[in-house]
């Protein structure tokens, strides 16, 4: 709201960040870990006298200058370039608050390129020993800037006590430091090994290659084991919330962490293999190229995830990610959005403008993450089975129901505004108060709670085959179905009607039935919380309709778990034929 | 609409912003004297291959040698002076940038480029032959349109009443070309970069390469007549960007600002001065009297900015709200960096590059 928006619609910002982000780190990871390989490897060739392993070490230093200094410094380059064009607010927050937290590591990015220089063009030409002490000066330099950084990022993931003391050291070390800088610092050990990979592949002599081929993968195999635990312990201190979206509450981290499983399994499987074996040169190269993958993805996934994690903020707790702050959230609901925003032009909402004021509050407050018909997170898709009404519903409590998505701000105009540019400006529905009622109320139940999510067609192929009571057992516990879905917390008599209008997605003629039978509500309400009716078929089959009738008096007595019924004496026959009904026993 | 209603509001400054402003005055002309450096030297090995004569082939490959080092260093000089002009006028920019954010972002590709277009034109020199000409080329061209990019978003943050464009043209594609003063900025820029250029490639040849003195004599007397020649065109590109400042703005540098008028007579001094020893091909002497001169360019520079942004924006009122130990810590941090590379730099001579 307080600066303008770079407006892409089928590219969204987040998405180029996440790009340019993933690409980097994997260099600039390279970049620390790699330093720490071409000293001791360097070492090594020194201590054993041996010729060969210095000219790998060459060798891989020209590789190692060509690829970090131009490519892994300037993509560096581009994340700071990309952010402030994204999030702008975000980006000024952390230049303000860690200016000289930067400043340091630019101190740090200027000896590293002249201690890398120094170290390329003088190797073999300077003594052993003031040779190494450049390469040690170059990592010291390089861990330093993944020290300085790590204080930076992860600072937008768990502020800690800079919220209150707006203090720089707290912010800096703050609750996920020094886990954060342990993994990352093996994985920048385990991604030296895999890039020594390549450099050993182009060898000429079969014993060197080979033999550098295992010291590089023992590099990455120990690295890579030390990352996992590291790992675990970043996980563990991470906030409530943020823990559970790591733990299944956000779709988007739950596929980064099967990416991430996979390319551990993956990379393991390589990196042994490169140990043990001895692989002929083609074979190598194809396993470089699965670790070097796999390597990518483990990365990419865990990067991708700390930035998931800290949503619905850019960063935690201070700014939402559409670069309001939860400080004024309060203030600009009572004021408005619009007023406080700078960059609008419509500043109130009226009868004429509220097509056009709703496109502006969608650029604000919606577009840093979903993008307009593009490929990621696409507006277009995800409001379709919405209507007007709905939208509005969905818009009131959207942080209620998806926490990581931020709250709307701003007045009730605003949110209809919004809600009318999402219906009618994108979809062309109609702006009537009133939810659509065809099919029922259980249809409009679905549309306020499950169609910001599910299409209903999409639904319908899903939930082939299931009866009402499994649907509406489904409906009690959305959350072990599927993390990432909130607890559907409404009541009885509603989860009721939408069970009836999940039904009748695959039972077209149930949808225009007649109002089903009392004891069929009867079972829904009172006894399909706890049984379908699939398993109770087979242990009532048979019984009469007194024998249940019966039964419905002393519940307990059948089994101590089970409540009473509780309902009248009509109900209970109502129940009673209903059950001897479906089971085909005696009346 | 009002283009003062846009400017979004600036951050609380955590060092009073006098720190800043002395920081971004000491390492912006540090980023110049390397940008120049590195577009001198292009030029100068361009213009060499155009001159089919012994040494001027051997100053090339030198000169091929030396610009890769010249890249990163500019890049790593520039980001200092970034850094700071984000604390006080981050606000600003950011702006600018989401304007033209397509062209802002494709810095990055061509300096990736021009980067590895300069290690290829180093590493293989000889296997290039004559194309070797057009890759140096290229690397200039593809540095001096980064330049531009970076001319269009200096002049855009601070002209905000060029910002109303956005509500037409959201998609990060507008330049600042409308702007009078913009293309005189450039040349002006670019002039006296590859002037100083010039100066550097004839220090570089009389100094580092003065152990072949046919390459070493070549290389100085090319780099001088560049300097001289690039700085008697300085003086007119330079008045004709005076000329297209804004009335308020020019009148800062004619007498309305003691301090703004002292700096442009002591620039046209110091810029005649550069001409009489350039003429005269005295390196050392030019040298000393460019120093000063770039660091002078500089601060008007500032002052222009702070012209354009008299109406809108006052970098002293920022509120600060002081930490010390962050700046001590860098402070500390960049002293013991510069005692590193120091002694770095004393083990390197007997081992220099050949």
């Amino acid at each position: 709201m307080n600066y303008p928006v770079w407006y892409v619609p089928t590219f969204g910002g987040g998405l180029l960040i996440a790009l340019i982000a993933i690409v980097h780190v994997f260099v600039s990871h390279f970049a620390v870990g790699g330093g720490l390989y071409l000293v001791m490897t360097e070492w090594k060739g020194i201590r054993e006298q041996d010729q060969s392993i210095m000219a790998f070490v060459k060798k891989h230093t020209r590789f190692f200058l060509l690829l970090t200094m131009v490519f892994g410094g300037l993509t560096g380059v581009a994340i700071w370039f990309v952010i402030s064009l994204i999030h702008p607010a975000a980006t000024s927050l952390l230049i303000h608050t860690f200016v000289f937290g930067w400043a340091a590591e630019w101190v740090f990015f200027l000896v590293e390129i002249v201690a890398l220089f120094i170290y390329f063009y003088t190797f073999g030409r300077m003594d052993d020993r003031t040779h190494q002490t450049i390469g040690w000066i170059y990592f010291g330099a390089a861990w330093m800037s993944l020290f300085l950084i790590n204080g930076i990022i992860d600072f937008m993931l768990t502020p800690g006590a800079w919220l209150v003391s707006h203090d720089f050291w707290s912010g800096f070390f703050n609750p996920t430091f020094w886990p954060s800088l342990f993994f990352r610092s093996f994985m920048s050990f385990m991604l030296a090994g895999c890039y020594g990979f390549i450099t050993a592949t182009f060898l000429k002599d079969e014993q060197t290659r080979h033999k550098m081929i295992r010291y590089s993968g023992t590099w990455a195999l120990i690295s890579l084991a030390l990352s996992v635990p590291s790992g675990w312990w970043y996980i563990s201190v991470l906030p409530e919330k943020a823990r559970g979206l790591v733990a299944g509450a956000s779709p988007t981290i739950s596929r980064a962490a099967t990416v991430a499983a996979f390319s551990l399994a993956a990379l393991t499987a390589v990196v042994i293999i490169m140990i043990l074996l001895d692989p002929k040169k083609a074979r190598i190269r194809m396993l470089t190229v699965v670790a070097m993958i796999a390597a990518m993805g483990y990365m990419g996934a865990f990067e991708w995830t700390r930035e998931a994690a800290r949503r619905p903020y850019v960063i935690n707790e201070v700014m939402y990610s559409n670069g309001v702050l939860r400080q004024d959230v309060e203030r600009i609901n009572q004021e408005g959005f619009l007023k406080n925003a700078k960059w609008v032009q419509n500043k109130e909402v009226t009868q004429a403008n509220q097509l056009e004021a709703g496109r502006e509050l969608f650029l604000h407050q919606c577009f840093a993450c979903h993008t307009v018909g593009g490929f990621n997170n696409d507006i277009i898709g995800r409001t379709k089975n919405m209507s007007y009404g709905a939208m509005q519903k969905y818009l009131a409590t959207i942080h209620e129901k998806r926490y990581f998505m931020p709250p709307f701000v701003g007045n009730e105009n605003e949110l209809k505004s919004l809600a009318a540019y999402l219906a009618a400006g994108l979809h062309k529905k109609p702006l009537t108060e009133e939810v659509i009622t065809v099919g029922g109320r259980g249809k409009s139940l679905f549309e306020d709670n499950c169609a910001p999510c599910h299409a209903a067609e999409v639904l319908k192929p899903k939930m082939a085959g299931w009866s009402k009571e499994k649907i509406r057992a489904s409906l009690d516990k959305l959350p072990a179905l599927n993390p990432a879905m909130p607890d559907y917390s409404a009541p009885v008599a509603d989860k009721d009607a939408m069970t009836g209008y999940l039904h009748s997605l695959n039972n077209m003629g149930s949808a225009a039935a007649p109002p089903k039978e009392q004891g069929a509500t009867l079972f829904d309400d009172n006894c399909a919380p706890c049984h379908s009716f699939d398993v109770l078929k087979p242990k009532v089959s048979g019984w009469s309709k007194a024998k249940i009738r019966t039964s419905l008096d002393k519940l307990s007595a059948l089994n101590p778990g089970m409540p009473d019924f509780t309902g009248s004496s009509a109900e209970k026959d109502s129940l009673a034929d209903y059950m001897v009904n479906q089971t085909g026993g005696a009346k | 609409m009002n283009p003062a209603s846009l400017i979004p509001t600036a951050d609380t400054l955590t060092a009073h912003w006098g720190w800043f402003h002395f920081l971004l005055m000491l390492t912006f002309p540090l980023h110049l004297f390397a940008m120049n450096a590195m577009l001198g030297t292009a030029l100068s090995a361009f213009i060499c291959h155009l001159r089919p004569a012994h040494p001027y082939r051997d100053l090339s490959h030198e000169l091929a040698k030396a610009l890769p080092f010249m890249v990163a260093f500019t890049i790593n000089l520039g980001v200092a002076p970034l850094l700071f002009v984000n604390v006080l006028y981050g606000h600003l920019l950011y702006t600018s940038t989401v304007l033209m954010g397509l062209f802002w972002l494709a810095v990055v590709p061509l300096l990736i480029i021009a980067y590895y277009l300069a290690y290829v034109y180093d590493f293989s020199f000889e296997k290039l032959g004559n194309k070797a000409a057009y890759a140096v080329l290229a690397v200039l061209l593809l540095l001096m349109s980064v330049g531009f990019i970076f001319s269009n978003n200096m002049t855009m943050m601070i002209s905000p009443a060029s910002w109303l464009r956005w509500f037409a043209t959201p998609g990060g594609t507008l330049l600042n070309l409308a702007d009078p003063a913009l293309l005189p900025r450039y040349l002006h820029m670019m002039t006296g970069s590859l002037a100083v250029g010039g100066l550097c490639v004839a220090l570089y040849s009389s100094t580092v390469l003065k152990h072949n003195s046919a390459v070493a004599k070549a290389g100085t007397k090319l780099g001088m007549q560049l300097f001289t020649w690039l700085t008697v065109l300085q003086v007119l590109v330079g008045s004709w960007f005076l000329l297209t400042l804004p009335g308020e703005v020019m009148k800062r540098f004619m007498g309305n600002n003691m301090f703004s008028t002292g700096l442009l007579v002591t620039g046209i001094l110091l810029a005649v001065a550069t001409i009489i020893s350039g003429y005269r091909h005295k390196v050392v002497a030019t040298l000393l009297l460019t120093i000063p001169l770039v660091y002078v360019m500089a601060f008007m520079r500032d002052s222009v900015r702070g012209g354009y942004l008299a109406p809108y924006f006052d970098v002293t009122k920022v509120p600060a709200n002081m930490q010390w130990s962050p700046l001590i810590f860098f402070l500390v941090t960049l002293v013991l960096g510069l005692v590193v590379i120091v002694w770095m730099l004393s083990k390197l001579p007997a081992f220099r590059k050949s």
